[in-house]
């Protein structure tokens, strides 16, 4: 029993380890770092030299650093592949009769399998911004599958977690709605970086610092719809932990967490446009809001359990 | 006292890997952008005196300053020269907002390619303005530049000319040969051409 929420636990800090990864593929342009799929220059173990290159590829087409970060990160999401796969297999030996924990699981081991063929998709469109950002909500949708049957596991494990609890009224509305929010401000989110990228297209010798300025509505309907969930999120946020009684200490933090998490993000979101997207800051934009939307999960399984009705 | 210690366990903990996390980041992106900035200097152009559409003189020093793209063709090419035009014409629109970058379409049939056929090749690619000139020489002078200046081979012109594009520098350096027919190749060239470009802005 335990040691399947052991395995959920670590898949899921995995995942976010891979999201983190594909981010970081995805700034510093190693994308196609591999032109070919599933192996790399036509071979399992990227060439670490240029000799080493198949007759029917370009030289030109190689750059060894390029080639090493894409290659990790195929690895790093087969070697999570493998372990949402022994995760599934536990919630069939432990839990077969717990479809809250065993349905998630399976469709998280089908998920994974799906974004590593998705993933050969990605290369094979030349990054085309729309499949990468499929690419993205697969991998976004695994994390939160991951996360909720951790929290399923371990309610299995401690019944009593939430036996002294009680909860505000509607509790699980508002934190829905915030959820629903992020969903779209995610999509948003997206479109701006597609209006990035359609910008290097037409200008491809402006420097990035002057991208943002030109990518218009979209990108100011971002930055008001996030000031709009972090404040919601401190609202709502501050109210659960005001006015309920007895809160578990998981969602003390979780709550706690949340609102850093927001806090965060905007930061990030107001030194992207500031600054003007450094490479790093990027990465931190995408993979934080992943985090927040774990957060949100929680305590929306929480809530929805173990608040009072309605 | 014990949850209070464990909870500030976690932050410490969640505050160590997000900083690791960034430090890895921040290395890998530092040699992503190494190794991009790495265009060698393949050789350099000597002078050379051709002669373009409307008959003006186009030499090494038309070349200076901006970023050329050059390639080889004749205009009654039938085998890969279309697809080099079509590539060349990508090119072209892609760059239409500059005029940091000048494509370069060399004739090596100076023959059949007088001035006019020149000029309504280059109408038919639909090029109206300078960013795309096309040069007429003598045979003699475009051998000596494609083999001793371009480094390319031409023996048997004007049916073996190469089907490589030139990427040449603003002080008239080669920094790069793409395949004219392969997309791949010709997305390192316009990568190439933006890291140049940058490069040249930081300097200015």
């Amino acid at each position: 029993m335990k040691i399947f929420r052991q395995f959920a636990f670590i898949s899921t800090i995995a995942t976010y380890i891979v999201i983190f990864a594909g981010g970081l593929v995805r700034v510093s342009g190693a994308g196609l770092g591999c032109p070919d799929w599933p192996k790399c220059f036509g071979r399992w173990f990227p060439p670490t030299n240029i000799s080493q290159l198949p007759p029917n590829i370009d030289p030109s087409l190689f750059n060894i650093t390029l080639a090493w970060i894409e290659y990790v990160n195929r690895l790093a999401g087969v070697i999570l592949g493998f372990l949402i796969l022994i995760t599934a297999f536990l919630a069939i030996k432990y839990y077969r009769k717990e479809m809250r924990i065993l349905i998630p699981s399976l469709l998280a081991a089908i998920l994974v399998a799906f974004q590593g063929w998705q993933g050969g998709q990605v290369v094979e469109s030349e990054l085309a911004s729309h499949i990468v950002s499929i690419h993205m909500g697969v991998a976004f949708l695994i994390v939160s599958l991951l996360i909720y049957v951790t929290q399923q596991a371990y309610y299995y494990e401690y019944p009593d977690e939430e036996k002294k609890s009680d909860y505000p009224n509607k509790s699980s509305f508002w934190i829905g709605l915030l959820w629903l929010l992020t969903i779209v401000q995610i999509v948003l989110g997206t479109e701006v970086r597609s209006g990035l990228e359609l910008i290097e297209k037409e200008f491809p010798l402006l420097p990035e610092t002057s991208w943002l300025g030109k990518v218009g509505l979209v990108s100011h309907i971002h930055t008001f719809l996030g000031i709009v969930i972090v404040i919601g999120t401190f609202q709502v946020g501050s109210r659960i932990l005001r006015l309920s009684k007895g809160a578990s200490d998981m969602v003390k933090q979780v709550i706690w967490g949340m609102m850093t998490l927001g806090l965060v993000q905007v930061l990030i979101g107001a030194v992207l446009v500031v600054i003007g997207l450094p490479d790093i800051m990027e990465i931190f934009h995408l993979w934080v809001a992943s985090l927040y939307v774990g957060a949100i999960l929680v305590l929306f399984s929480a809530f929805r359990q173990y608040g009072r009705a309605k | 006292m014990s949850q209070d210690n464990s909870f500030f366990k976690a932050v410490v903990w969640t505050a160590t890997s997000i900083f690791l996390l960034a430090v890895v980041a921040l290395f890998v992106i530092n040699r992503a952008k190494e190794s991009r900035a790495e265009i060698p200097v393949l050789g350099k152009l000597p002078n050379f005196r051709f002669v373009e559409r409307d008959g003006r003189p186009f030499g090494l020093s038309d070349m200076k300053g901006k970023l050329n793209v050059a390639d080889f063709i004749f205009t009654s090419c039938r085998g890969p020269c279309p697809v080099m035009a079509t590539k060349m014409g990508e090119l072209y629109d892609l760059y239409k907002t500059t005029d940091k970058v000048q494509l370069i379409s060399i004739s090596v049939d100076p023959e059949c390619d007088s001035l006019p056929v020149l000029q309504e090749y280059a109408l038919r690619q639909g090029v109206n303005d300078n960013r795309w000139v096309f040069l007429r020489g003598e045979m003699d002078s475009i051998k000596t530049l494609s083999e001793k200046g371009f480094m390319l081979a031409a023996d048997d012109l004007p049916g073996n000319h190469s089907t490589k594009f030139v990427l040449v520098d603003q002080k008239g350096k080669i920094r790069g040969y793409y395949d004219g027919l392969s997309d791949a190749s010709i997305n390192i060239l316009k990568a190439d051409i933006r890291q140049l470009a940058l490069e040249s802005e930081e300097k200015e």
